[in-house]
């Protein structure tokens, strides 16, 4: 079993490795630097798309790597839904089709978003105590998914937007013999019951999709697992945990509305605080803010204190210190 | 022994000032007339003599004033604003705001300890905040210019007239004649506002303590006395406070040929 | 009185306008000679390109062919008077931008006619050169886009209405809320209607895309420049690098991109080989207020670069000149809503104007200035006002003390489209340059 396990390892190990190595070709070669962050993002997203679904394979020894992850956005918030998320990676491949089609978004009233902004700890407490009052269902097959459906209830909503499209047990959905999936198809199947769970599953995927093609990254903005994330940097008492963070120089700052047009989540935290560690906690940390501020160092992403990444003149970036 | 001279080419006098060693040796003072050059000329001669030097033995001459295009025999130029506050710390070491009250031209300047200039103020445009100022609201008045001062004195303070602009100021002063104002109170009018003028000026800078005040209108009495109760404060005042400019600018000529300030 | 009838009536005799249009002319073409040869003189290695520069802004040659020719091809030319103008939307439509503010000093002596003294002798010189017909720029133009910002403007724009039709553009006072971005977004929507009507010309999404590239490529030409003059020594003189910033609003925008790359390719080379415009220890002054128009208003950049001590501008923050091409236009995905989004914005948003006013502390301006200060090493401000220029001369304390506070030294110098004041106007700039420079040397 060991080697077995050396073996998953490995395959891990070589599978980074190439994602590395993609991300390495387009800093190198992709000129642009309007759009570099962009698709370095991408290629991440892509990756822990297929390392998810390499993951569920497994057994629940390797499930640990899961753990982890959540307990690291204790340190980088929502970083995992930027950059880690299928869900997202899904919303955002919908929305680069309605790129493509040079078809327009609709932004959210600022008033509907920010009701959205309060009302998804609602929803995040909803998920977390609803389970507790529904009772049992019948164990599946898998010990993955006993881990899954077993008194800890919550955890399955909470792990939802990492469940592959395609899955190792039985699904509601079976297309050739494949057992397909979707994040939250199984909450949903679980809720809806055996006979409604095709039906609501469909009408939740053609919603997500559309209501994503529409508006940027929506179920983002009410999602219960990006909550669970927010916490620590919506409750002041917690906000000095995160090391991952957005800073502003206010002096550079111009007002020019750029990074309040651009973000995917309609955050206007970064365009109306002055100076400082911006305190938001809606941000993804997709970092298309900081790629489009066209003012030389004036956004950047800080990690403990430390800046790895800031904004440039992506017109053509300075030479001259 | 080095000896240089400032030429300070003021708009109605031409001062000169010779200094030996950093010390002053003497000075000189010819009215400007339709030939500054010529005047100026004259004033370094009545000071060479004072000195009992000739010109030769002047190492460098340095010039400012508002006329100072016209210097002759100059090696170099500074500013009048520069050479007010460099007279005004080597006159004064605790002087840090130096008021310049000349006949067509006041500047305020606040300095440093070793004379540098941290900030200035001009009049602006209008010779309103100036000497010419007294000089017009003197002959509206029908007093002669030496005597305003004293007869200002003995005033309460009962009458006011704008500071705006010297035709208005006249204006006021006609009118309040015609009230049968005593003189000697429309003669503290007219002190109060040329004071307040220079007061805003100082606004514009920043008073900071010990306060100066150069330049030929310093030696009006009506003129310091009303200053003073302006800014309620003491004001220092030299000895030839005309001389402030020529001295700077002589101050500077020594740095020039290597010498320290002091 | 019948509706056609002149509102103001700013307008002469053909003879008189003639005869005074040519006498103006003569004395503007010798002014511009003169102060060319200036510069050139002050900067002895001065770069050859700089002579494109030099040709371009000779206003009654080379640009004033150029668009009659180009009308004659029928081509439409749409002048604008303030920096709010859409210049994308204008390139898109296919018409040729040109900046109709003027810098003419004898001018105002018409302007005099219709106005009082005390307004802002831009607009009084703007309504002189209309009078007389002296400003290629502004007779060839088939429309102006005019923006309703100072007081001066707002009427300028209805007394130029009696000549041209007249575009107007209202950007809205508080910049920062919602519905000002939208109702901004729709006046610009108009103005991009009637540019449709003018042209024949729809603006497509390829269309805009294209105009918005040609501004990055210039804006990025600009930046380009304004890096190099951060360098200590300066290798650009600042009445040259003036030139260049104001040279764009009425050249073609293309070729002024390639000429300022080919300059700064130049300027860059000195810079590694050590070629200085300037002594090292050159005062580094910023000029900030009222814009200094070419080309009778280099009376200041004149009297700062050939002053004892000698002093350099290395910035400047004048609407016509460091801050017309300052801000990128900022377009996330090239759809038509998003690159008219992002020009609507840009033309809004980052703009410093004293115009503008905010309940969150307006600090747009003093930002700008203090990153501008610290970003050019510069030694000393001078806010540059002209008399009747209520917003520029009331927000005079705010800057000084802002700029007190970081230690940077600033003076108050206020002038009129005269040359009455260029003795005192020296007097007072050589005392500030002399400060300045012994506190460089402290």
């Amino acid at each position: 079993m060991w080697l077995q396990i050396l073996s998953e390892i490995l395959k891990l190990t070589v599978f980074a490795g190439l994602t590395l190595a993609g991300i390495l070709v387009i800093i190198i070669w992709k000129r642009d630097l309007k759009t570099k962050v962009t698709y370095m993002r991408f290629l991440v997203q892509a990756a822990a798309m297929v390392a998810f679904y390499l993951l569920f394979s497994y057994t629940t020894e390797l499930l640990f790597v899961l753990v982890v992850i959540f307990l690291l956005s204790i340190f980088w918030g929502r970083f995992f839904c930027g950059w880690l998320c299928p869900f997202g990676f899904y919303m955002d491949l919908v929305a680069a089709l309605r790129k493509t089609l040079k078809i327009r978004y609709w932004n959210l009233q600022d008033g509907l978003n920010k009701i959205l902004d309060k009302f998804r700890y609602a929803l995040l407490a909803l998920f977390v105590f609803l389970p507790f009052m529904l009772g049992e269902i019948e164990p599946w097959q898998w010990p993955l998914a006993k881990f899954l459906a077993g008194p800890f209830k919550p955890i399955s909503v909470l792990l939802s937007p990492v469940e592959p499209l395609v899955i190792p047990w039985e699904s509601t959905i079976k297309v050739y013999g494949v057992n397909l999936s979707y994040p939250y198809a199984s909450v949903i199947a679980f809720y809806s019951g055996e006979s409604y769970a095709l039906l609501c599953i469909s009408i939740f995927v053609a919603l997500t999709l559309a209501s994503s093609f529409v508006v940027r990254r929506f179920w983002c903005r009410f999602c219960p697992t990006g909550a669970s994330f927010s916490v620590l940097n919506r409750f002041k008492p917690f906000r000095w945990i995160p090391l991952l963070r957005l800073n502003k120089v206010e002096e550079k700052c111009t007002k020019c509305g750029i990074c309040k047009r651009v973000c995917p989540a309609q955050v206007t935290d970064v365009y109306e605080q002055k100076g400082g560690d911006i305190k938001t906690s809606m941000c993804m940390l997709c970092l298309r803010c900081v790629e489009l501020c066209p003012y030389e160092d004036c956004l950047r992403l800080n990690l403990a204190g430390k800046t790895i990444f800031k904004s440039r003149n992506w017109l053509e970036p300075s030479k001259i210190e | 022994m080095t000896v240089v001279a400032g030429i300070d080419m003021g708009v109605q006098n031409i001062k000169v000032v010779l200094l030996r060693d950093g010390e002053i040796l003497s000075h000189g003072l010819a009215p400007s007339g339709f030939e500054p050059e010529k005047a100026a000329r004259q004033a370094l001669q009545e000071a060479l003599e004072k000195a009992r030097i000739s010109l030769s033995d002047i190492k460098h001459v340095a010039a400012t004033g508002v006329g100072v295009e016209l210097a002759p025999m100059v090696n170099s130029k500074v500013s009048i604003v520069s050479a007010d506050a460099m007279a005004a710390v080597y006159l004064f070491p605790s002087a840090r705001t130096v008021i310049d009250v000349g006949a067509e031209e006041s500047r305020v300047i606040r300095c440093d300890g070793k004379g540098n200039v941290l900030d200035f103020a001009l009049n602006e445009r209008c010779a309103a905040g100036a000497g010419a100022f007294l000089e017009a609201m003197a002959r509206a008045l029908e007093v002669r210019l030496e005597e305003m001062g004293e007869l200002s004195l003995k005033a309460k303070g009962t009458a006011s007239i704008s500071a705006t602009c010297v035709i208005f100021g006249e204006s006021d002063v006609v009118s309040l004649i015609h009230k049968q104002e005593p003189k000697y109170e429309i003669a503290r009018a007219i002190y109060d506002a040329l004071a307040e003028r220079i007061a805003s000026m100082i606004h514009r800078v920043g008073l900071e303590p010990d306060v100066m005040l150069v330049g030929g209108v310093a030696r009006d009495v009506g003129f310091t006395t009303a200053l003073k109760r302006k800014l309620e404060t003491e004001i220092l005042i030299p000895k030839y406070p005309e001389l402030a400019g020529a001295l700077g600018a002589a101050l500077c000529a020594m740095e020039r040929v290597g010498g320290s300030r002091r | 009185m019948a509706k056609t009838d002149k509102k103001y009536g700013a307008e002469l005799s053909q003879r008189e306008a003639e005869e005074i249009r040519e006498a103006m002319k003569r004395a503007s073409t010798r002014l511009m000679d003169e102060y060319i040869t200036r510069m050139r003189r002050a900067w002895p290695n001065r770069p050859d390109v700089m002579q494109y520069f030099d040709d371009i802004a000779m206003l009654y040659g080379t640009r004033e062919r150029e668009l009659l020719e180009a009308k004659e091809e029928g081509r439409k030319i749409v002048g604008y008077t303030c920096m709010f103008a859409p210049i994308e939307l204008i390139l898109a439509a296919g018409a040729i931008p040109v900046r109709v503010a003027c810098g003419i000093y004898d001018a105002v002596k018409l302007g005099n006619r219709i106005v009082p003294v005390e307004v802002c002798p831009v607009v009084r010189s703007t309504i002189g050169i209309g009078m007389v017909g002296l400003s290629p720029f502004l007779e060839l133009s088939d429309a102006l886009i005019t923006a309703l910002t100072c007081d001066g403007m707002t009427k300028l724009s209805e007394i130029l209405s009696d000549k041209k039709p007249v575009w107007t553009l209202c950007p809205p006072r508080l910049k920062d809320s919602p519905q000002s971005t939208q109702f901004w977004r729709e006046e610009l929507k108009a103005v991009k209607a009637k540019l449709e009507k003018l042209t024949g010309t729809r603006i497509t999404a390829k269309r805009l895309k294209s105009a918005i590239e040609t501004m990055h490529r210039a804006t990025r030409a600009f930046k380009r420049l304004q890096e190099i003059r951060r360098n200590i020594p300066s290798v650009i003189m600042g009445r040259d690098a003036m030139l260049v910033n104001q040279t764009v609003m009425w050249d073609d925008i293309e070729r002024w991109t390639a000429k300022t790359e080919e300059l700064c390719l130049e300027l860059e080379k000195r810079v590694r080989e050590k070629v200085w415009a300037c002594q090292p220890d050159t005062p580094r002054v910023m000029l900030a207020g009222s814009p200094a128009i070419w080309p009778d208003n280099w009376k200041l950049p004149n009297i700062v670069e050939e002053a004892s001590p000698q002093g350099v501008i290395v910035a400047d923050e004048f609407c016509f000149g460091d801050r017309f091409l300052y801000d990128p236009v900022g377009v996330d995905e090239w759809t038509m809503d998003d690159m008219f989004n992002a020009v609507s914005e840009r033309y809004l948003l980052p703009s410093t104007c004293p115009y503008f006013t905010s309940e969150d502390g307006n600090e747009d301006r003093i930002n700008w200035l203090t990153a501008m200060i610290k970003e050019r090493r510069v030694d000393g401000v001078i806010y540059h006002v002209f008399r009747g220029c209520m917003l520029y001369a009331m927000e005079y304390m705010r800057i000084k003390r802002a700029l007190d506070r970081i230690n940077v030294p600033i003076y108050y110098l206020d002038t009129d489209y005269t040359r009455e004041d260029v003795g005192q106007i020296k007097t007072r700039v050589e005392a500030f340059l002399e400060m300045l420079k012994s506190r460089v040397e402290l």
